[in-house]
């Protein structure tokens, strides 16, 4: 038995089929990152595993560090890589982020800001490192 | 209900997305446009909120290394409590899920218990943090000590902040719903609170990767 959000979701992307002009479909292909998606389903299972993932990432990270198995380089690199697997899985599955009447806009300003945020470290870090040399 | 086209190539790619109809069958929140546009709107907010909390780890990757007689980042953190932590908050992440997800059933008893869930959480975390603070401080670890130990505890203090702001909220949506139940705006407000504590739950994985665990790597 379909629930009630399913029925929603169909009456959402009903008629959301291929578009019959060409130039139509290409524009839809380029912005199908946009293309906004609802979360519903019976049992709350994307909810569960995702609470399964965001904890074996978590112990992953801690296991790591604990038993110093890698240079410590390549640790803090691993670890950073975790952190992302972590905010992407948060974004996805719990923040549902291409919930949208229309295109899922909030998408490229928050690309924008991670892309100046992370850019404002390394270029923090990268133009700190000149002073200690030459003071 | 009326619906706002949008110019250009994204309104002629999904014209079906801006009927009356469509919208009609979305969740409460994005049914009605005035409270769907407010989402986006909280969207943004999250945005600049990222650059202030990307400003305050540029701050503290350049400080890290001026220790000057305080202690350092390995001697100073336990990973223990972190792991407590980290545990509260991603628990409560899960929690605030299912907050959502079950008033899209219009499961307002399950809904409400889930945030009262999330609220204990959350307030755990708060507490085990500040436990580590005033436990820094009592051993001469204060904001005064190092350049490390300022940006230290503005950033993560302003994590701690933000989640106890949004403690505050929550209990104010909790009366909220329970005057008027869960409607357009009651529904939207539940699930900017959820957009929120994911949010904040993200950053703190950044603190725990970068200031934590980066901390002990060395």
């Amino acid at each position: 038995m379909a629930t009630v959000v399913e029925q929603q979701q169909e009456a959402v992307t009903a008629g959301r089929g291929p578009t019959a002009g060409s130039a139509l479909g290409a524009e839809r292909a380029l912005l199908r990152f946009l293309e906004p998606h609802f979360a519903g389903e019976g049992f709350p299972w994307t909810q569960l595993w995702g609470y399964v993932g965001s904890l074996v990432l978590t112990f992953a990270a801690f296991g790591l560090v604990i038993h110093h198995l890698l240079t410590p380089t390549a640790l803090l690199g691993l670890v950073l890589v975790l952190a992302a697997g972590q905010a992407s899985l948060q974004l996805g599955v719990f923040m549902h982020l291409r919930e949208s009447r229309g295109p899922a806009w909030q998408v490229l300003p928050l690309g924008l800001s991670f892309a100046i945020g992370v850019g404002m470290i390394v270029a923090s870090l990268w133009i700190m490192a000149f002073k200690w040399g030459v003071s | 209900m009326s619906s706002i086209p949008l110019e250009g190539a994204v309104s002629a790619a999904w014209p079906e997305a801006h009927t009356p109809e469509a919208a009609e069958a979305l969740p409460l929140e994005f049914a009605d446009q005035e409270q769907s546009i407010a989402i986006t709107g909280f969207w943004m907010f999250l945005v600049t909120d990222l650059l202030i909390f990307a400003s305050l780890f540029a701050a503290y990757a350049v400080y890290r290394p001026m220790i000057a007689s305080g202690p350092s980042a390995q001697q100073l953190f336990h990973l223990g409590p972190t792991l407590l932590e980290t545990l509260l908050l991603l628990t409560s992440s899960f929690t605030v899920g299912l907050v959502v997800w079950s008033m899209r059933r219009g499961h307002r008893r399950a809904m409400v218990g889930w945030m009262v869930i999330t609220l204990l959480l959350g307030a755990g975390f708060v507490a085990t943090e500040l436990h580590e603070f005033f436990g820094d401080v009592a051993l001469g670890a204060s904001w005064h000590t190092s350049a490390f130990l300022s940006a230290f505890f503005l950033l993560v203090g302003t994590h701690g902040l933000h989640v106890t702001f949004g403690i505050l909220w929550a209990l104010a949506l909790l009366i909220q719903v329970a005057r008027k139940g869960i409607n357009s705006i009651t529904a939207r407000k539940i699930y900017t609170f959820s957009l929120y504590w994911h949010f904040l739950d993200i950053i703190w994985v950044f603190i725990l990767s970068i200031v934590y665990l980066g901390g002990k790597i060395g």
